[in-house]
């Protein structure tokens, strides 16, 4: 198969897994009838649990799918690090920790929840970028990942903490923090739409940049492109991104991880590339989950979060366990 | 230090004295009044009425103020700072030694207990370490069941010996229900007593089983308590449901609380949901919002009167339609 076909079907496959979200879910609703409000009929019943319960879903699945496949692809040519990745690195273990601090001080409304998260996400990637600093760390991946998973395991605790403090407000941030898009509102979707925007303004200028940055900072220099400037930008963008993703659907691990490693496998390593299939894969992943998590447990549901961390541990380990771990 | 100083003085005339004393001590007690109390964990003699009391348990902490005792320390309710606020007024200054699943053994120690009241769940390892506190009485009466409650409350008074008095309160409570299921027979045509019980989570409405609590009240006031089949058999709660499958909460009256203390809260959560608004129930205004603390979680006779006290008011205010 060629590129060019590989990258088409995988449009055909993320349109397949949104049918499915659609019309599959814990409801008794039948498939038939959902099918039928895809073509404009259907009862009452059947369309009010396509269109207010499962679109919702969808549209929020495609864009933390969306976000977190991209940000995973920025952040490991950023650190030529195959395993960087927002959940493992600890950012969306920073943004969860200041959501959940927001939702103790008692912040209810969608904005500031996407602005806390995305603050959050910015200073888990500062304190990223500082760790590739410390001797040894940048260079080794695998180092890398322990600090991360040092941060995420210490900004875990402190999430542990603050639930508590306030019983009732842990239960809304245990929800949280284990991931899911199911029962979120519409407000929550357009509330990062902004930030998303802005994101995606910020990728698509600095893209070129960090492809030529991936070859080395002279080249990059010798370019006329500044590499302190690029590296600023693309965690602008992470945090945008990740942030936004947080405030959504929680802090969901490895779906930064999955998105880029399919990506680079099926598309070629170069990061124009990489983001380019990123953008089907990543929606892909999670609106696949999502769907999986509705039917596993009828008339209940599994949270997200479980899902992508089945779907994402496996992966990690083929990753690390193959001979050489390719440096970016 | 006493016994070092004895052993050291080799006083043994001395040491006699004090065993038969001792043991002549202990049988005069028991004389006057030694019980023995079936629990979960075999049977524990208790002599006297027992003055210093832990609960460890809300409906223990309910049972033994309503015989009128005050218990020095108790637990927090579920998803609380305190104890439950329709008991805070009675249960007034109380120590706190811990949440319905973990205890602070130093508190309780600290307390100095004469006797402990646990739950029915309290599991084998958490009773050998209270047991070596206190006497630790643990029901083992079948949990979820109508009868739950006044099994525990017989257990609790005669504990304290206290049985004549578990008998009058639990006749108190009964009597009450007489009333209120008057009430219900008389507002309430067959039809229009189904219900549901549910308290609401982020993560998804969860259905109360039938045998909780407030839900064997309702049954007993009249109701037709419904949990759709969705709780397992010895859980308190169904798992959270899916929003898809919210019509299986949608009977005739729908009783919603939270871990809140104001159940209009609760309302206010689940309204932000699009499937709430859909359900019969809140349509024709039937949603009934009751506090989480003393409908999800508490037991014991204050609260089955308070409980049906709040039941009472809402059937004769005349606020909600049938």
């Amino acid at each position: 198969m060629t590129i060019k076909a590989r990258y088409i079907s995988l449009w055909l496959l993320l349109a397949l897994a949104s049918t499915l979200s659609l019309v599959l879910g814990a409801g008794t609703s039948g498939i038939g009838d959902a099918f039928a409000v895809l073509a404009g009929q259907g009862n009452e019943e059947a369309r009010f649990m396509v269109t207010e319960l499962r679109l919702p879903r969808l549209l929020i699945g495609l864009v933390s799918g969306l976000a977190l496949g991209v940000s995973g692809a920025l952040l490991q040519t950023l650190t030529r690090n195959p395993l960087a990745e927002p959940g493992m690195l600890g950012v969306s273990a920073g943004s969860a920790f200041a959501v959940a601090l927001a939702i103790l001080m008692g912040a209810s409304t969608a904005t500031l929840t996407t602005l806390v998260a995305q603050t959050g996400a910015l200073a888990g990637c500062v304190l990223v970028l500082a760790a590739t600093r410390i001797g040894g760390v940048g260079q080794d991946p695998v180092r890398l990942v322990l600090a991360g998973a040092t941060l995420t395991g210490l900004l875990l605790s402190l999430t542990s903490l603050l639930m508590l403090i306030d019983q009732r407000a842990a239960d809304e941030i245990r929800f949280w923090v284990t991931g899911s898009i199911a029962g979120k509102r519409w407000d929550q979707l357009t509330a990062t739409l902004p930030s998303m925007a802005l994101a995606t303004a910020l990728v698509l200028w600095v893209v070129r940049p960090l492809a030529s940055l991936a070859l080395g900072e002279k080249v990059a220099s010798g370019l006329g492109h500044r590499p302190d400037v690029i590296r600023l930008m693309v965690i602008l963008a992470v945090a945008l991104l990740v942030g936004g993703a947080t405030a959504l659907a929680g802090p969901l691990v490895f779906v930064g991880l999955v998105v880029p490693f399919a990506a680079r496998a099926l598309g070629g390593a170069d990061i124009r590339k990489t983001l380019w299939f990123c953008l089907p894969i990543g929606p892909t992943v999670i609106v696949a989950a999502d769907t999986l998590s509705r039917l596993m447990v009828k008339p209940s549901e599994l949270p997200l979060g479980v899902i992508t961390a089945l779907i994402g541990a496996p992966v990690l380990m083929v990753i690390v366990r193959s001979r050489r771990i390719p440096t970016l | 230090m006493l016994y070092h100083r004895f052993r050291h003085s080799g006083n043994s005339v001395l040491r006699y004295l004090l065993a038969v004393l001792a043991v002549l001590a202990s049988s005069w007690a028991g004389a006057q009044d030694t019980r023995t109390i079936h629990t979960a964990y075999g049977d524990i003699s208790v002599s006297g009425k027992p003055e210093r009391i832990v609960t460890l348990y809300e409906g223990a902490l309910d049972a033994a103020i309503a015989l009128g005792r005050k218990p020095l320390g108790a637990v927090v309710t579920r998803g609380g700072k305190s104890t439950a606020e329709y008991i805070q007024p009675l249960a007034g200054d109380i120590s706190i030694v811990g949440t319905p699943a973990e205890y602070n053994l130093e508190a309780i120690v600290g307390l100095n207990p004469d006797i402990i009241l646990a739950s029915s769940q309290l599991n084998k390892d958490q009773y050998r370490l209270l047991s070596q506190i206190a006497p630790t009485i643990v029901p083992d009466a079948a949990p979820f069941t109508a009868d739950t409650w006044k099994q525990e409350t017989r257990l609790f008074a005669a504990a304290l010996g206290l049985s004549e008095a578990g008998e009058s309160v639990i006749r108190k409570v009964e009597e009450r229900i007489r009333e209120v299921a008057a009430v219900v027979d008389a507002t309430l045509s067959p039809e229009q007593r189904q219900a549901s019980l549910v308290r609401w989570m982020p993560q998804g409405p969860l259905i109360m089983s039938t045998g909780l609590f407030s839900a064997t009240l309702l049954e007993a006031a009249g109701f037709r308590m419904d949990d759709s089949g969705s709780v397992k058999a010895g859980r308190p709660h169904s798992n959270p449901l899916s929003l898809e499958n919210l019509q299986l909460i949608d009977k005739h009256w729908l009783f919603l609380a939270t871990l809140n203390a104001d159940g209009q809260e609760a309302l206010t959560a689940a309204r932000r949901s699009p499937a709430f608004e859909r359900l019969q129930a809140s349509q024709e205004n039937r949603v009934i919002t009751v506090n989480g603390q003393l409908w999800t979680s508490a037991s014991g006779p204050i609260a089955a009167e308070a409980i049906l006290d709040e039941l009472h008011t809402v059937l004769t205010s005349g606020q909600l339609q049938p």
